[in-house]
């Protein structure tokens, strides 16, 4: 797969393009190719999904970027920074969470913000108390963190991010154990997060998530990224799928064969399911229901299905899957 | 082929952040005090952790001289004085110092590994900070805790050891002068002849010179001189007054190294000198546990590894010359602070010989300050290494 930089974005306030630029990048454990060859370039100021199946790679493309383990080829830069050679002004102003956040469990949140604080700039002790409001901790802040479910160290990590003012930040399955009131805040928080102008690149393989969250994606499966876009030129570029409750589902699928070029056509036990092209106009969709009532089949009920991200990224591994 | 557009948010130019940083070096090796405040404060609420401390430190003198100072007051004919010399040199070289080094060393096993084990190594390294500082500010933090534990400590068997030191030594109802000098304790012995050869305990042979003169001693109450005398002795004439006073000056004299250890309290460049060395091991024991941990990433297999050195192979590799490994012996840093003990003390890891001599593998000062300066660094630099080149 190709990636074309069609329209590149503007640079941000450090004079980079991009938020997340990599090139080549690989990375290897023994004779597994963990990250393989990846091109991924993440436009400044947005909701960025980072998808794939489980042992695709998506937390070890992380932690390479972050330069929690090292690269065995390939460029990177964050915030136009070049990592590792430039790593401390890159993370400077990088906030990140890698799989589960863990803690010191004997001491408070609060006091967890402290130690990563002192790493950072001076100014970042005043923003502990700003942080733990938003992530909706202040309350719970003193409490020690042996203490605290999984979801409140979910909200800790993305506090602790928050420390550094980032204009990035990197999530590695932000979702993962929080509740659906949960979801939702972390959702808002994400999204309130790109409206202040940062950027948030977050990995996941919960798509419907990333779809309400994300303004574009990148799919990587076995440690390459096959697909990346925004997730509405992703989609239009999907089939169209027309789904045809009817009275003789064989019989309509034998009129409409060799009437629409490039369409599939599937009989099901109450009608006919039409794979059309991406490109396919609603026109073509009534020219579908003229012909069937034309050729005496009576049509209870005929539906465009909107392609979901979900369904996209299912149709486009399973075509991975058919190809190897 | 797939077109990566900008998205909305992108296209439209993203609201800039607020530039509200200000240089702070973070890929400075150099710890900020800041960082050393948080790790001090991570170490020091590790309630168990400080609790050991505590009791092995202060808590087992505490104890020790607790008991002597109500056994003295209760019976002082069986029980000794709290204090006084012997008791000060005992602690120092048996319980501080040996246990002052295991206890540093479990302090900088945790202080190298919890980062690690409790997962907070990951965010501390995407701070973008030097990990050569993370590792660095660790070694401050440890030792603030430690030191000053290890130093109240010390500070405690000093002031008992000065405060209850028999102001005189009794023998058998023979009480002497604290402090006196040999030719002193000669001079007072003149003066108290009969007493010295009636109650100095002292094992004499049966053909020793001085048989005849402590048998010609009325000791009174039918009781003869404290002096043991070998089986086969026999008496002979009586002897001069002159004579007498002579043999308790030799008696006296025999008796001078065991009154000087055991009577008078320490002596202050004694203080001095056990406290430095007392802190120095305990600072060994932190740094060599923390670069130790660091390197194997956990905390329990360092403490067994750093105890088994501490109890184990130092003692037995310090005493016994093993001639094709000497050089290695020598490298152990165990003998090389046996080498830099203050005169005076007893040997942490034994050896005395009977006449208090050191019976040590032999080293000079010069080789045992290398050794330490050597432990010190090149476990830190392993250490360091680890944490810098570390997945993390």
């Amino acid at each position: 797969m190709t990636t074309a930089l069609a329209d590149r974005p503007t640079a941000g306030p450090t004079g980079s393009e991009w938020a997340v630029e990599t090139h080549g990048l690989t990375k290897r454990f023994g004779g597994n190719v963990a990250v393989d060859d990846v091109e991924l370039l993440v436009p400044r100021g947005c909701a960025f999904g980072y998808l794939g199946p489980n042992g695709a790679g998506k937390t070890t493309l992380i932690r390479v970027l972050l330069g929690l383990t090292r690269a065995d080829a390939g460029s990177m830069s964050l915030l136009g920074h070049a990592v590792p050679d430039h790593r401390a002004e890159a993370l400077a102003r990088v906030g990140a969470i890698v799989d589960e956040p863990r803690f010191h469990g004997h001491l408070t949140g609060r006091q967890n913000l402290q130690i990563l604080a002192a790493a950072r700039e001076p100014a970042a002790r005043e923003r502990i108390s700003g942080a733990l409001d938003r992530v909706g901790m202040g309350q719970r802040s003193d409490d020690k963190v042996s203490k605290y479910s999984m979801g409140m160290r979910q909200r800790l990590g993305v506090a602790a991010c928050l420390l550094g003012d980032p204009q990035l930040l990197i999530l590695d399955e932000p979702m993962n154990g929080l509740d659906p009131a949960g979801m939702q805040e972390m959702r808002d928080m994400i999204l309130g997060l790109v409206d202040e102008g940062r950027t948030v690149m977050l990995s996941s393989h919960l798509l419907d998530e990333v779809e309400r969250t994300c303004n574009a994606v990148a799919i990587v499966d076995r440690g390459r990224v096959i697909r990346q876009g925004s997730i509405h030129d992703l989609l239009s570029g999907s089939s169209v799928r027309v789904e045809v409750e009817c009275s003789d589902p064989a019989a309509a699928s034998a009129l409409l064969s060799g009437r629409l070029p490039g369409a599939d056509c599937e009989v099901e036990p109450d009608g006919i399911a039409l794979l059309l092209p991406p490109d396919t106009g609603r026109d073509v969709i009534a020219e579908v229901n003229r012909v069937l009532v034309e050729g005496g089949i009576s049509v209870y009920r005929l539906q465009l299905v909107q392609a979901s991200l979900e369904s996209w990224f299912l149709q486009v591994t399973s075509r991975l899957g058919e190809s190897s | 082929m797939t077109t990566l557009a900008p998205v909305d948010a992108a296209a439209s130019g993203p609201a800039p952040v607020p530039l509200s940083h200000r240089p702070d070096h973070r890929g400075s090796w150099i710890p900020t005090w800041g960082m050393v405040a948080t790790r001090f404060m991570e170490l020091r609420r590790r309630k168990g952790l400080m609790i050991t401390l505590l009791a092995v430190n202060i808590g087992l003198p505490v104890v020790f001289l607790a008991f002597r100072l109500i056994a003295h007051a209760v019976d002082p004919k069986s029980y000794g004085p709290a204090g006084g010399y012997s008791i000060f040199t005992t602690l120092v070289a048996g319980v501080l110092f040996i246990f002052g080094f295991i206890v540093a060393a479990t302090v900088g096993c945790t202080a190298g590994s919890v980062d690690l084990t409790e997962g907070m190594f990951r965010h501390l390294v995407i701070t973008g900070r030097s990990r050569l500082a993370l590792y660095l500010a660790r070694i401050p933090a440890g030792l603030a805790i430690v030191l000053p534990i290890v130093a109240v400590g010390f500070a405690i068997v000093c002031t008992v050891c000065i405060l209850a030191a028999p102001t005189q030594l009794n023998y058998d109802g023979t009480k002497v002068p604290a402090g006196l000098s040999q030719p002193a304790l000669d001079s007072w012995a003149t003066a108290h002849a009969d007493e010295v050869i009636c109650n100095f305990g002292l094992d004499i042979g049966p053909n020793s010179d001085l048989l005849q003169v402590v048998n010609s001693v009325n000791c009174g109450n039918g009781n003869g001189p404290g002096i043991k005398i070998g089986p086969g002795a026999t008496t002979t004439a009586p002897v001069s007054h002159a004579q007498v006073e002579a043999a308790a000056r030799q008696i006296a004299n025999l008796d001078y190294y065991d009154y000087h250890r055991n009577f008078l309290e320490p002596p202050t460049h004694l203080i001095i000198d056990s406290g430095l060395w007392v802190l120095l091991e305990a600072t060994i024991g932190f740094v060599v546990g923390l670069g130790l941990a660091s390197l194997m990433g956990q905390r329990t297999v360092p403490v067994i590894l750093m105890i088994v050195l501490e109890v184990i192979l130092t003692p037995v590799l310090s005493r016994t010359v093993i001639p094709h490994l000497i050089n290695a012996q020598r490298g152990i840093v165990g003998l090389a602070m046996s080498h830099l003990e203050p005169a005076g003390l007893p040997s942490p890891f034994g050896g005395n010989g009977q006449s208090g001599q050191i019976m040590l593998v032999p080293e000079s000062r010069t080789v045992a300050v290398c050794v330490i300066v050597g432990w010190l660094v090149v476990w830190t630099a392993l250490g360091a290494w680890r944490m810098v080149t570390r997945d993390a």
